[in-house]
């Protein structure tokens, strides 16, 4: 069986040579991305299914996930505010980064395990198999917007005003969400074949935390490695979404650029292969 | 194969270009008198020495045991052709492992094709497993939403049906109860009233699903047997011959992944029979 039966799906059923490939109705059949709209309800039951479910039999229940931020952030002021205790609202700098780190660490290592975790559904119902790991992402989004209220909050209690420079943060934001999901559909295609993968990113991502300023500034990065800055999409992408928020400016527009692009070409690449390798899936969920 | 590279190598399903484009759409296509499906020459194939390597050192290994280790070949099935017409109810038959649930499963879309083509026309209603994404932390209420979207219904849809799902589950009092509460009855119950709650245009069903007590399994004989009027088409797994005779104009025997025989009922089954009187069990399934 070598011959390869090369052309693509057609969809016209008369075609008198026989190619492989699933059809239906031949009228509306449809390539993923508009298969994946096509289950947008299913998107919807799904992260609120993630949303609800999280904090489930727990008496703050959805506050959690504004609590756990909050923590974290009180306890890195006591940590290293004598280090970096000089930068005006250490708290504020601290927070506005770790928000988005969350997105983009939840939203990651929770997509790249979804297809893995909802194989028992991939073994018995048609679905498009990228809709767990987008779910995945797109809970972290809501998540990620609705702690921005009592981020607000914080601010005015501190007497950090915030202004215009709020419309830049849907850019930062998008991208992170892109740059994740990129991220998750990429490894989250391994994951289906080797399950190592979802550990050796457990370890690698909280290297990637410490390597990217996201508690401390990147000023006291020695200069020998400040090249560092430049391949860690993650310092581009948390400094545009910080800026608006903890300096009330404008990001930096070549930061901006940079991390939209790269998240653009990672969705791209991430969608690319896990496309190529999902119809295999179901043998190896 | 030219396209695998190092995953494709591991692979235990030998991956064919132009494959992995599963689509799969719940339009109707009612007016159309074309055939609801057309199945042509349709192989699945696996390898089977590759079966689980599931963890970077054990695939190591295997390459480094290549050389030895190599692809073992099993089709699950293997050049099925066969077209079903509107209203047409079709029974599928043959013993343990032939690869009865593995053909409906690729005409629900759920595995690819290796070789050959499936065309549906319509909406299919998979009876295949109920309750497939059922969570058992949300409530009924939800879990209808959840499940109906899965099984590709809007969400207006679902909500107008809602009623009448709950109503023919018969479980208005505990609809708002999680699911983990529920008996496997109550879930099974569910599961049946949402998947049946549209009328499809093809109904997948594997096996006869025994569903709750005597009186509900009258209600689901009561709505199969309206879809029979109605003219939906039917796919019916079984090895219930009386239910086959019963249900089926037309049937399939298949056996090691092929189709022994296709035709009339009556035919088919009188083969059947004899080949399962003649064969001991043992013998019957592959090794």
């Amino acid at each position: 069986m070598t011959k390869a039966f090369s052309s693509g799906p057609s969809v016209r059923p008369e075609s008198v040579t026989p190619e492989p490939g699933i059809y239906f109705a031949e009228h509306c059949s449809s390539g993923p991305l508009l298969t994946l709209f096509r289950y947008r309800e299913l998107l919807r039951q799904l992260v609120i299914r993630e949303v609800k479910l999280r904090y489930k039999r727990s008496v703050l229940g959805f506050a959690w996930t504004v609590l756990n931020p909050l923590f974290a952030m009180a306890i890195f002021t006591m940590v290293f505010s004598r280090i970096f205790g000089d930068r005006p609202n250490y708290p504020l700098y601290v927070i506005t980064a770790l928000l988005g780190w969350n997105l983009f660490s939840l939203g990651t290592s929770r997509g790249l395990d979804s297809v893995v975790i909802n194989g028992p559904i991939i073994r018995k119902v048609f679905v498009p198999k990228a809709i767990f790991p987008v779910a995945s992402v797109a809970s972290q989004v809501v998540n990620f917007v609705f702690s921005l209220v009592p981020l607000f909050l914080f601010m005015v209690a501190i007497g950090v005003g915030f202004g215009r420079s709020l419309l830049w943060l849907p850019i930062p934001l998008l991208s992170l969400a892109c740059f994740a999901l990129g991220i998750a559909l990429l490894l989250g295609t391994f994951n289906v074949f080797f399950r190592d993968v979802k550990y050796f990113y457990e370890a690698g991502v909280l290297a990637w935390f410490y390597a990217t300023p996201i508690f401390y500034p990147p000023e006291i990065i020695p200069d020998t490695f400040k090249f560092l800055l430049y391949v860690n999409p993650m310092y581009a992408l948390l400094e545009s979404l910080r800026t608006p928020l903890y300096q009330g400016t404008a990001p930096r527009l070549d930061l901006l650029f940079l991390g939209l692009g790269i998240s653009l070409f990672t969705l791209l690449l991430g969608w690319a292969v896990f496309h190529r390798f999902e119809g295999r899936f179901i043998h190896y969920v | 194969m030219s396209r695998s590279g190092k995953l494709g190598q591991a692979s235990r399903l030998l991956h064919l270009p132009g494959v992995d484009q599963v689509t799969h759409d719940h339009a109707s296509t009612r007016s159309s008198d074309r055939p609801v499906l057309e199945i042509r020459d349709l192989s699945i194939r696996l390898l089977l020495h590759r079966e689980r390597t599931t963890s970077i050192r054990e695939y190591a290994i295997r390459v480094l045991k290549r050389r030895r280790v190599e692809r073992d070949q099993f089709w699950p099935l293997r050049e099925v052709s066969f077209e079903v017409n509107r209203g047409e109810r079709l029974g599928i038959i043959g013993p343990n492992g032939a690869g009865k649930s593995t053909l409906l499963k690729v005409i629900a879309g759920i595995i690819p094709p290796s070789v050959g083509r499936v065309v549906v026309r319509g909406r299919i209603a998979p009876l295949i497993e109920l309750g497939a994404g059922f969570d058992p932390y949300l409530t009924g209420r939800e879990n209808v939403f959840l499940y109906g979207s899965l099984l590709g219904f809007p969400q207006k849809e679902l909500e107008r049906r809602f009623d009448r799902i709950v109503t023919f589950a018969e479980l208005e009092e505990f609809i708002d109860v999680p699911l983990m509460n529920y008996s496997v009855g109550m879930s099974a119950r569910l599961g049946f009233a949402i998947a049946t709650t549209v009328e499809p245009d093809l109904l997948l069903l594997d096996e006869l699903f025994s569903v709750g007590d005597a009186g509900f399994q009258k209600k689901c004989e009561q709505r199969m047997e309206s879809f029979k009027v109605k003219g939906v088409t039917i796919l019916l797994v079984s090895h219930d011959m009386n239910l086959i005779r019963q249900t089926c104009s037309r049937t399939v025997f298949l056996q090691h992944g092929r189709i022994v025989a296709i035709g009339p009922t009556d035919e088919v089954v009188a083969g059947y029979e004899r080949f399962s009187a003649s064969s001991p069990p043992g013998q019957r399934t592959r090794p």
